[in-house]
């Protein structure tokens, strides 16, 4: 190992999407926890090669819109029956229909906030920027090839063998992902 | 992945339906139903009942076919293309376009040779006479402009499903991107004449029967009605042709259920929405000329209405909601059937308060043309889907179809 950079990974380039889904499919099937790939554009099918959970999103997204039919409920229970009440029409001060369509306005409302937060707390927004994006293995991805980075941080991850994984199964070019000491960027 | 890559060879080889068990099926119901139409005619007071029933059975006939003759026009004037591979089924749900002309005779006949047909109030000229209201609706509401008006839907709707299904199965022959440059053309003026035909075809045949209640929302909400029974049912013709293996294998794909699921959620919701804004206008209104509609609805008829909320909304809108729901072909199965119920449920609840305001009665006298129209209408969907390939397979978009990703 050179001077001042320690080994953060091993990657594997593949040329097609085939060879992608095949290698991500052997990583997921080694049991690996820390990896990821890196595409041109959307590959249909990765999720499933690489084993990803079903998003938690559309529960959350569910529960708050139904959080927030009930506050606009509440709302406008409290402002037309309780706090200020004024009879119009001659309707009951706790007219349910008049209400339904602020309780839809605000169970989409809810909803998409909700929606909104979650997908940027879920794709780890606070970190604003990965060294990987300045590396030469982004730079291959960003113009044709698919990449899969295996980390180091792995409990499995042992330099040979999981080279030696990705040769395997598809990757036409396996090299290693270095961190440098000075400034932390991968090379 | 598609079916689609195997070429042109698999699809071609599609057959026709072979079933006899269908036409049988249709046969029998057709039969029930005639006798039970026939018995009723000749009991005590069943003229009356008969027509409130064959209204009842026709418009839920009317409601798929006109659907689906829409599904169809939608395709074209959106350039669909994940459509066309199910294209095909939602023609043969459209080609009795015509036949409902000859079901909706008794209708027409009723009111040119009885003194009046009794759905239709303003039919009766003794009622007329002491009412200020139905005299100054005459001019619209008379029996020949109703009969001229009901001929030229008729005429209207019969001509364009020709057109769309006989271009549709000319090209399997060949002739493609002509025809169908050409049905592109002509769905865009067809979809305006659809909308207009199918809004005042709503207010004669159904609001009519309640003349001096009026909203400008029934047209809208009878389409939104008609959509959701229409695709319902193409979805279950699908799944079961898909199920015998006449669709090929894997062409028609979880991506084509998925987005027939998402139609039929969305216009789930388009119908709440439709319905709902109706009932709120009025009820915030209070006008009694407006009220009385809702009143005779509530009441007796409450338990029907709330049955109804569940099964036009709160059913269908908790069994699609989620992405694998629209993808599972059991789920979308039990979701169309609870549509389907949902549509009969709710065109009784339009057309059947004005026969029984002290609440709902359904006894063998009100099954009788339903049973019958629906088995007119399987009979012919049956004969077309036996004489034809029950895919588009001339459609120079097909392949793109097969292949479809979401």
């Amino acid at each position: 190992m050179a001077e001042g950079r320690n080994l953060a990974g091993v990657v594997g380039l593949c040329d097609d999407v085939e060879s992608l889904l095949r290698a991500a499919s052997a990583v997921r099937a080694a049991g690996y926890r820390e990896w990821d790939c890196h595409t041109p554009y959307p590959v249909h099918g990765l999720d499933r090669a690489m084993g990803l959970k079903a998003s938690p999103i559309p529960a959350i997204c569910l529960a708050a819109g139904f959080a927030g039919a009930g506050v606009a409920l509440l709302m406008q229970w409290w402002m037309s029956a309780v706090d200020y009440p004024v009879r119009i029409g001659g309707k009951p001060l706790y007219s349910w229909p008049a209400f339904v369509p602020i309780v839809f306005e605000l169970f989409v409302l809810f909803s998409a906030l909700a929606t909104v937060c979650c997908v940027l707390v879920l794709c780890r927004l606070g970190r604003w920027h990965s060294p990987l994006h300045d590396s030469d293995v982004m730079r291959l991805v960003t113009s044709d090839r698919f990449a899969v980075v295996l980390r180091q941080e792995d409990r499995l991850f042992a330099e040979q063998e999981a080279a030696a994984l990705l040769a395997r199964s598809g990757c036409r070019e396996v090299r290693p992902l270095y961190e440098r000491e000075e400034d932390g960027s991968l090379i | 992945m598609s079916g689609g890559g195997d070429g042109g060879a698999e699809l071609l080889a599609l057959a026709p339906l072979r079933s006899a068990g269908l036409a049988r099926a249709s046969l029998a119901l057709i039969l029930c139903g005639a006798v039970l139409c026939a018995t009723t005619l000749l009991s005590e007071g069943g003229l009356e009942r008969f027509s409130f029933a064959y209204l009842w059975g026709f418009s839920f006939a009317w409601a798929i076919v006109l659907g689906s003759l829409f599904f169809v026009a939608l395709q074209h004037v959106t350039r669909a293309v994940w459509s066309v591979v199910i294209r095909r089924v939602a023609e043969a749900l459209a080609a009795p376009a015509g036949l409902l002309g000859v079901l909706f005779a008794p209708v027409l006949l009723l009111l040119l040779f009885t003194d009046h047909c009794a759905p239709f109030p303003w039919s009766n000229a003794d009622l007329v006479r002491d009412d200020h209201v139905l005299q100054g609706k005459a001019p619209y509401l008379n029996v020949p402009f109703f009969v001229v008006r009901a001929l030229f839907f008729f005429a209207c709707w019969g001509g364009f499903a020709a057109f769309f299904v006989r271009q549709s199965l000319k090209q399997d022959a060949g002739g493609g991107a002509a025809r169908t440059a050409r049905m592109r053309r002509v769905a865009a003026p067809f979809l305006i004449l659809f909308a207009l035909t199918v809004t005042f075809a709503s207010f004669d045949w159904l609001m009519s029967q309640d003349p001096h209640w009026y909203s400008t929302m029934y047209g809208v909400y009878v389409f939104a009605g008609m959509a959701l029974a229409a695709l319902a049912a193409i979805t279950l013709a699908v799944l079961w042709l898909r199920a015998r293996g006449l669709l090929g294998q894997g062409i028609v794909s979880d991506d084509h259920l998925y987005s027939l699921g998402g139609l039929l959620f969305a216009f789930t919701c388009f119908w709440a929405y439709i319905a709902f804004s109706q009932f709120m206008l009025v009820w915030y209104g209070n006008l009694p000329e407006e009220t009385v509609y809702f009143a005779r609805r509530g009441g007796a008829w409450l338990a029907v209405a709330l049955l109804l909320v569940a099964l036009r909304f709160a059913l269908p809108f908790f069994l699609l909601l989620s992405r694998d729901a629209k993808r599972s072909p059991r789920r979308l199965v039990v979701t169309a059937l609870i549509v389907l119920a949902g549509e009969l449920l709710d065109l009784y609840w339009l057309i059947m308060p004005q026969l029984h305001e002290d609440g709902p009665r359904l006894g063998w006298q009100e099954l009788g043309p339903p049973l019958f129209l629906a088995g007119a209408l399987l009979l012919h969907v049956a004969r077309f889907l036996g004489k034809h390939r029950p895919m588009a397979v001339g459609d120079p978009f097909l392949s793109k179809s097969c292949a479809f990703h979401l």
